[in-house]
């Protein structure tokens, strides 16, 4: 089933001279994870938002087609209703915790006092929320004296209370170290187990091939490419538009040119994959 | 981090489990008597037989005793000698200083004036020591207090040591950049335009980003909203309150009849 349905969908901020999505056309299903990757200024941003409701209805401009999230229209809903079924998550962690609770329990309760949720269903909810997100021991802490990676979970843990279907992620790992990436992507990739879908803008290309299900590559506002991870990250494509390439692929596309990649295995976007393929072609040399 | 713009000290006491209404109540009835009951003592009994022992019986005696020391003496050693020596009337000269004389009159109105406002401002100090500013917002926001307000207040306490770590931040990079923020009066002022722009702006850039984390929280929906905690109030409290109000009506009513 389709979760998010956008069709011919354009977009241009009332402050710009031209639109920052182009006839956008996407389809995502349940529980599916989906990676946005493009370089800087090519509506990565603007996807998520539009996603999640801020586009059109925070930052406010022009849009045209359609835009179906959890069955909800957004152009003719509001950012209350949609924000219900699309949550955001985004760069900056710090910025992204209420500022009004002393400790993160009562921090991720804020989205529940906000919806009107009773009191009595709380704990449950928000234990659930802490145990997806492996912040239980943080319960008590304050959000403020959290590592970024911690903190970052916290803000997840924030909005997976509110129980939206759809989690759109802009760059949520910009900001962290590498340890606090993997456990970023881990909590996400496990969120599609529980039927939440994703839509995740990243750079982290590794990352990527190892969890999402799908990347759409976007460029000045328009989808230039969709598909597997294998199928886009690989692109030659990639690399002439300014979107940063794994370093594994770029070494085995290099060792392509020279014959040393085994014509058997596409090309390499994880450090597995590479050691997999190189080490075939190490292993052919020896036998000769 | 210790949140240093918060009085609170977490304790088990009967004072710390008072419903925080029942205590802003206590604290304005005793300010509004002290500053009203006609009986010249009243505010020296106030301070003396309820508000220490109650300081005592919320496990906060010494911390109150301190800051008390530390907030006031130095206020009540101005404010006695300025109104001893310059409150105008009364003849029964105690002795003469220079062009002055100290009055026995300025002397009684110098120590009712302290008493009262040591009445005052030790009765905040007991709400602020004993009561969680986030516990105080929330029970004034479930009594009807609009959240928007108990969010700035709240939030307020939370960002403000947030913003003097950032600044912190942006005086080291322009400092290890070579700008002097040393050196005489002149050299001080020239280099806090470097110091305060970037503070600005990135603060500018952070309320955006706020605003939209709160959004996505559905801070703004059209629903009732809940608490976390609830508040626990009780029948006494509530009889206690009323109390409260029947004493400041009783002390003000006594102050206009007698004058």
């Amino acid at each position: 089933m389709a979760v998010i349905e956008l069709k011919d969908y354009t977009f241009q901020y009332s402050t710009a001279k031209q639109p920052a999505l182009k006839d956008i056309n996407l389809t995502v299903e349940e529980g599916e994870f989906i990676a946005i990757i493009g370089p800087n200024g090519s509506g990565k941003s603007s996807l998520c938002y539009t996603l999640s409701g801020f586009v059109p209805h925070f930052f406010k401009g022009e849009s045209s087609g359609s835009v179906i999230v959890d069955g909800v229209d957004n152009l003719t809903s509001t950012l209350a209703e949609m924000v219900l079924h699309a949550g955001l998550v985004f760069q900056n962690p710090f910025n992204q915790i209420s500022g009004s609770k002393f400790t993160v329990y009562e921090e991720i309760a804020f989205g529940l006092e906000n919806l009107g949720v009773p009191r009595e269903e709380m704990p449950e909810r928000i234990d659930d929320a802490m145990n997806m997100t492996g912040i239980k021991h943080l319960a008590d802490r304050s959000p403020y004296a959290l590592s970024g990676g911690q903190q970052q979970r916290v803000a997840l843990a924030s909005i997976l209370v509110m129980q939206p279907k759809v989690m759109v992620l802009d760059e949520p790992t910009s900001q962290l170290d590498p340890i606090g990436t993997r456990e970023v992507f881990q909590v996400v990739r496990s969120m599609t187990g529980k039927g939440i879908t994703i839509v995740m803008a990243e750079h982290k290309m590794e990352h990527i091939a190892a969890f999402a299900d799908r990347v759409i590559v976007l460029d000045e506002g328009q989808i230039m490419r969709q598909g597997s991870a294998h199928q886009t990250l690989t692109d030659p494509l990639l690399p002439e538009r300014g979107v940063g390439v794994s370093r594994y692929t770029m070494v085995a596309r290099l060792a392509q040119a020279e014959k040393l990649w085994p014509s058997n295995h596409v090309l390499p976007v994880t450090i597995d994959e590479a050691a997999e393929g190189f080490s075939q072609t190490l292993r052919g040399h020896h036998a000769h | 981090m210790r949140n240093k713009l918060s009085f609170y000290i977490d304790r088990p006491s009967p004072l710390h489990r008072l419903n925080p209404l029942t205590k802003l109540a206590v604290t304005f009835a005793f300010i509004i008597i002290a500053f009203s009951a006609p009986w010249y003592w009243t505010s020296a009994v106030l301070f003396v037989c309820a508000i220490i022992p109650i300081a005592f019986a919320g496990k906060i005696g010494k911390e109150f005793i301190r800051a008390g020391i530390n907030l006031m003496l130095p206020l009540f050693a101005f404010l006695f000698v300025m109104q001893s020596l310059f409150h105008p009337g009364g003849d029964t000269v105690l002795f003469h200083f220079w062009f002055l004389s100290v009055k026995a009159e300025s002397i009684s109105f110098a120590f009712l004036t302290t008493m009262r406002i040591l009445v005052m401002v030790s009765s905040f100090l007991l709400v602020l020591l004993s009561t969680h500013p986030s516990y105080l917002m929330n029970d004034l926001t479930q009594r009807g207090m609009p959240s928007t307000l108990s969010y700035i207040v709240t939030s307020t306490l939370q960002i403000i040591p947030q913003m003097q770590n950032k600044a912190g931040t942006i005086v080291d990079a322009q400092r290890s950049r070579g700008l002097n923020t040393e050196g005489n009066l002149g050299q001080r002022i020239k280099a806090l335009l470097p110091l305060i722009g970037p503070l600005v702006f990135g603060s500018l850039v952070d309320v955006e980003e706020r605003a939209v984390a709160l959004e996505a929280r559905a801070f703004n929906a059209a629903r009732k909203k809940t608490s976390l905690h609830e508040i626990p109030d009780t029948t006494w409290e509530n009889v206690l309150r009323w109390v409260c109000l029947i004493l400041v009506v009783v002390s003000i009513g006594s102050n206009i009849w007698l004058s």
